[in-house]
């Protein structure tokens, strides 16, 4: 899996590519916790070059999400694509993150 | 839709990479079988998660094992299996995640759980787990009866 990362109005913007599943954890969890432990505490994961997430691809963002809140930031996510939108409707995580339609959007509820 | 179809099985090992070969085997089958396009998706990630579960807790993370996946439907349901012989899954241990305390894992079983209309375990084996997990066509099954889901 290939990870970008921009920086745009103080928030860092990641953008992986491929699918998140167990086998992009360990890449995707270093580049997250890379950012975090640098004292980056807001980050926004476009997931819009994502076609696939599974439970361990979820938890890893998860587990982000805490770290950042726990630094008084967040971890946002946008791009969610309707094939995956399921694991986080039914593990009821979309209603316990902040998940936006577009990465404008996204930045916008930060300001 | 395409009654009857006869099966077929994907063979891996339990390394993480070859999750990505599975999906596209996987993908293929569920179009050859008549799956609607809207279903596909939670399927794949319902064996995915299943053979996720396999490499993690059956084959505690070891590479090197087997995994097979069959793939078998009718005109009343689909069948998908998915076997390992490793460290045989124990109901007894297993519990629900708590969704409320968004835990960061523990949601595999959970999700196959909801996404199949049923699901059964066999550990009554010489070795490992075989999961079949049902899938009833449009019009079939106990839901479509006014049945419960099993």
């Amino acid at each position: 899996m290939n990870i970008d990362v921009t920086q745009a109005s103080g928030v860092a913007v990641v953008v992986p590519r491929g699918d998140l599943d167990m086998a992009a954890v360990p890449h995707v969890r270093s580049a997250l916790t890379g950012l975090l432990d640098n004292g980056q505490s807001r980050l926004l994961i476009d997931l819009d070059d994502v076609a696939y997430i599974d439970s361990s691809g979820m938890g890893t963002l998860i587990a982000a999400m805490k770290q950042a809140r726990a630094a008084g930031g967040d971890v946002r996510l946008c791009g969610l694509q309707e094939d995956v939108r399921t694991i986080f409707e039914i593990t009821r995580v979309m209603q316990a993150m902040s998940i936006h339609p577009t990465r404008q959007e996204a930045l916008a509820s930060w300001r | 839709m395409t009654p009857n179809a006869a099966g077929s099985t994907f063979s891996m090992t339990s390394e993480a990479e070859h999750l990505l070969r599975l999906r596209k085997w996987l993908r293929e089958e569920l179009v050859g079988h008549g799956v609607p396009k809207q279903e596909q998706p939670n399927l794949l990630l319902a064996v995915g998660e299943l053979c996720a579960n396999s490499i993690q807790h059956a084959y505690e993370g070891k590479g090197g094992h087997p995994i097979n996946v069959s793939v078998r439907s009718s005109a009343e349901s689909l069948v998908i299996e998915v076997e390992d012989f490793g460290k045989p899954f124990d109901p007894r241990h297993y519990d629900a995640p708590d969704l409320e305390a968004l835990p960061e894992s523990g949601y595999g079983i959970f999700l196959v759980k909801t996404i199949a209309d049923s699901l059964s375990i066999d550990v009554a084996r010489e070795h490992g787990t075989r999961w079949t997990m049902v899938k009833y066509r449009p019009g079939y099954g106990p839901a479509a009866s006014g049945g419960g889901r099993t």
